[in-house]
């Protein structure tokens, strides 16, 4: 072989590039259907490669396709690729085409993929296996379909990149588990609210009673027996067993307060009221107390936890009473306004809003919100008895009918309770 | 005449309040107490004549083995035992006990009363039952 010059080696690279070039404009030009023919010209003489319509057809639109596509012989080798195979794979079109396909499927999935060839020929088939990409493997699913073209069958496979589809799966996978695990604990939570409730009603109630029995008894039996002092303590026992039993049943209610209850029955406000007040009759007579009732309209809910809900206020009205004057209250309805009590809420027509007022000792509007927590009392406990949780039950009770409840106050002057209630419930699922 | 009442109780102060309280009343005759369920029913299988069957069932609803309304469920389900008027009474009762007895074919359902005319009201009540079986 004759030694080439540096300056002929230039040449002759740059010769080469040339061709390149232009081999690769001509594969550019049949990938697109620019061209249909080729002239070759080679040793023997120019040659002339015609490409049928329909091969011009098909090549446009594989180029066009967002997947991968690959035209494979009876042997398994690649004729043909489109672009995107070859991004996908990351090999140049050259070094994809004239490759057995075989040797682009991950080892684990070259029975599977084998199995798919020998059923592609005769029926469309389609399976997800794995690539070798030269960086990374890819997730893809294949789809077999034989095709007639230049009056040879040759095997279409089109191949859809699952990466982000299977990282998707993976994500949502690892959230359903996350949220699986929430799940149990909450189910657990709640077992444990339930057992708390239980033993509540049966394990605390139980004793307490005993004493409650056994003080009585000590009391009818031996009390002129006793001295002073001890009739005092006496007493002491007797009051706070029975504080106590307050509390628990009240704890109890609270807890009690499912999901699970009916809420749409039809429930007359003004009838509920007017029972309360009939029940407090000894206390309003003994405290002098003046109560007007407006006309109070029908909601929809559940009868016996909206008593409770105002026997709750009602009852708060009558214990913090002002030492200085009568106690008057008043309870009303209004169409809501919502503005008036800075609140914003969609529908107006469908809500309205019930007030409790009294002119009794009021608190601190500081404690607005935390007088509806649990076991939050503002005032010590030998002047006004409660257990402290009547407030948080009216709350959960008239969230749970997707209303609110909102209290203002000024110490000295009194205080209003306002709820609000949709007139109507949402139609619960059918479970 | 006076009733023959028995008492299933598992709690000692409860049933010792019992004959505290009632000792005195001529209306009523107290057979031995059962401590739960499976002891009334033993009881009961081993009483040969229809005559000397209680008249009046007490039961207790917390109680291990059997409690209240398993054993209720159970005399109801007898044919021999079925016509015994049977009352539940408990520490704590709620809605959910009170239906469920009174579906189960209790007479009455009571709270524990706390001192002596609490039983005493307690227990006129329950004979009440009579009166309303009798009409």
């Amino acid at each position: 072989m004759k030694e080439l010059s540096w300056d002929d080696q230039e040449i002759e690279i740059s010769k080469l590039r040339k061709e390149l070039a232009e081999a690769n404009d001509t594969l550019e030009a049949i990938r697109t259907g620019q061209i249909d023919a080729l002239v070759v010209s080679d040793d023997s003489g120019h040659s002339l490669f015609t490409l049928k319509s329909a091969d011009r057809a098909y090549r446009l639109f594989i180029e066009q396709m967002t997947e991968g596509a690959v035209t494979l012989n009876h042997d398994g080798l690649i004729t043909y690729c489109n672009s995107q195979f070859s991004q996908l794979v990351e090999y140049s079109l050259s070094n994809v085409m004239g490759n057995y396909f075989s040797d682009f499927i991950f080892n684990d999935d070259l029975p599977l993929y084998q199995e798919l060839l020998s059923k592609g020929w005769t029926n469309n088939v389609k399976a997800e296996m794995r690539l070798r990409g030269a960086t990374r493997s890819i997730d893809v699913q294949l789809s077999l379909n034989a095709l007639e073209m230049d009056g040879d069958t040759s095997l279409s496979v089109i191949v859809t990149d699952l990466t982000q589809q299977k990282e998707i799966e993976r994500e949502l996978k690892a959230k359903n588990d996350q949220l699986r695990e929430l799940n149990d604990a909450l189910v657990a939570s709640n077992h444990d609210l339930q057992q708390f409730a239980s033993v509540a009603s049966h394990d605390l109630q139980e004793p307490l009673r005993k004493i409650q029995v056994f003080t009585k008894l000590l009391k009818d039996n031996s009390f002129h027996q006793l001295p002073d002092t001890s009739r005092n303590f006496i007493e002491k026992i007797f009051n706070a067993s029975q504080r106590m039993k307050v509390l628990i049943v009240d704890i109890l209610t609270y807890s009690k307060l499912s999901a699970k209850d009916i809420l749409t029955e039809k429930v007359d406000l003004k009838q509920i009221v007017t029972e309360i007040i009939e029940d407090f009759d000894l206390r309003i007579a003994e405290k002098n107390a003046r109560v007007n009732v407006a006309d109070l309209c029908e909601v929809e809910g559940n009868r016996g936890q909206l008593r409770q809900v105002f026997h709750n206020l009602i009852s708060n009205a009558l214990k913090f009473v002002s030492p200085d004057r009568h106690p008057i209250i008043e309870i009303r309805m209004k169409k809501l306004d919502p503005v008036e009590l800075g609140l914003s809420i969609d529908d107006h027509s469908r809500y309205c809003r019930f007030t409790v007022s009294d002119n009794g000792i009021g608190f601190d509007e500081t404690y607005t919100s935390s007088i509806f927590n649990l076991f939050e009392t503002l005032n010590p406990k030998t002047a006004y008895e409660g257990s402290g949780i009547g407030l948080a039950i009216a709350k959960k009770i008239i969230e749970k009918h997707n209303g609110m409840i909102v209290a203002k106050s000024s110490i000295g002057e009194g205080s209003e309770f306002n709820v609000i209630l949709p007139l109507k419930q949402p139609v619960a699922d059918n479970e | 005449m006076s009733k023959k009442v028995i008492l299933v109780e598992d709690d000692l102060d409860d049933r010792e309040l019992f004959f505290t309280f009632f000792s005195q009343r001529k209306d009523i005759v107290l057979l031995p107490p059962a401590s739960n369920g499976v002891e009334l029913i033993e009881f009961l299988n081993g009483v040969v004549s229809d005559e000397e069957l209680p008249d009046l069932i007490i039961l207790d609803q917390n109680m291990p083995k059997m409690n209240g309304k398993r054993a209720l469920s159970y005399l109801k389900s007898e044919k021999r035992f079925a016509n015994i008027p049977v009352v539940v009474y408990s520490t704590y009762t709620d809605s959910s006990l009170i239906i469920d007895c009174k579906n189960l074919g209790a007479g009455m359902v009571a709270v524990k009363p706390i001192d002596f005319q609490g039983y005493q009201k307690m227990m006129d009540d329950f004979l009440q039952i009579f009166d309303e079986i009798r009409r």
